[in-house]
């Protein structure tokens, strides 16, 4: 059982160099994803987050400024998506009125996902299931990080 | 574990201190006290509202109790990520619109002001309707 891997997008008005740094600087981060970032934005540099008491962990695997990255994700301590579990790739392309972002979040090939991702085929649907528009739940967290 | 009582639980300062101490490393309640103005009693009551709410996780070591974040029950990791990308997109496009206008506009393409004020539309502006992601509904 393998699942799909979970992807979006987001098309915004400014062009891909001035969207990239915000997946490399650490005060660029935390303006949208998380409380605090310690990164090293180079090939098998730290890629670390913390989002609402979640400490995301993993490491920048490819950067190509301002095209694509790959970034290895997990959560420390978790043994459902553990570090190194996940991969987000990143992809910045240029579009008349600025940058399509899109993103794709998928497990590790089976071979490597295979020494500790549990439970990611599971969550993963669901994923995918809520990203189709249905209810995952009520997104209190959401609210209170903004108040 | 219940949102509301992660979210209460949060909602306290102590308990958030406590949360950030057990993120990395596992600590037993007189360590704990031992960043804290207040009693071991008082923290041992936090630890007590943090474990029932799913936040930190009691480990055994010999006759110590030592407590661990719980980043399964932080949240359900599904629920984290559903919550985490389309939202997190969101704010990304705010921060960089919010941004790039101010600091970057004017020099990379000054006749989009034109555009705004009504003026004829150079072939770099933005599309009337930008869509403002692709797959939600």
């Amino acid at each position: 059982m393998t699942a799909e891997p979970y992807q979006t997008s987001v098309d915004i008005a400014a062009p891909p160099e001035a969207v990239y740094p915000y997946f490399t600087r650490p005060d660029a981060i935390v303006a949208w994803m998380g409380d605090y970032a310690v990164l090293d934005a180079k090939p098998g540099g730290i890629f670390s987050v913390d989002i609402n008491g979640v400490p995301v962990r993993g490491r920048y695997l490819e950067l190509d400024p301002p095209h694509r990255l790959r970034i290895s994700w997990g959560h420390a301590g978790s043994d459902l998506l553990p570090p190194g579990a996940s991969v987000v790739e990143i992809t910045l392309t240029a579009i008349p009125y600025g940058t399509r972002v899109s993103i794709e979040h998928r497990s590790l090939p089976p071979e490597e996902a295979a020494k500790h991702a549990i439970g990611w085929p599971h969550f993963l649907s669901r994923l995918t299931a809520a990203a189709i528009g249905r209810n995952p739940g009520p997104d209190t967290f959401a609210e209170s990080r903004t108040g | 574990m219940s949102t509301d009582a992660a979210l209460k639980a949060l909602a306290e300062p102590h308990r958030r201190a406590i949360l950030r101490l057990v993120r990395d490393d596992a600590r037993s309640v007189t360590e704990l006290a031992e960043h804290f103005d207040i009693t071991q009693q008082a923290v041992s009551l936090h630890l007590k509202v943090l474990r029932e709410a799913g936040l930190v996780a009691v480990r055994r070591d010999g006759t110590r109790r030592l407590y661990v974040i719980d980043p399964d029950g932080m949240e359900s990791v599904q629920e984290f990520l559903a919550e985490l990308w389309p939202a997190g997109l969101d704010r990304l496009k705010r921060a960089v619109e919010s941004e790039w206008p101010a600091r970057e506009r004017a020099a990379h393409n000054p006749r989009r002001d034109a555009t705004a004020s009504g003026l004829s539309k150079p072939t770099s502006a933005p599309a009337p309707d930008v869509p403002a992601r692709q797959e939600q509904s």
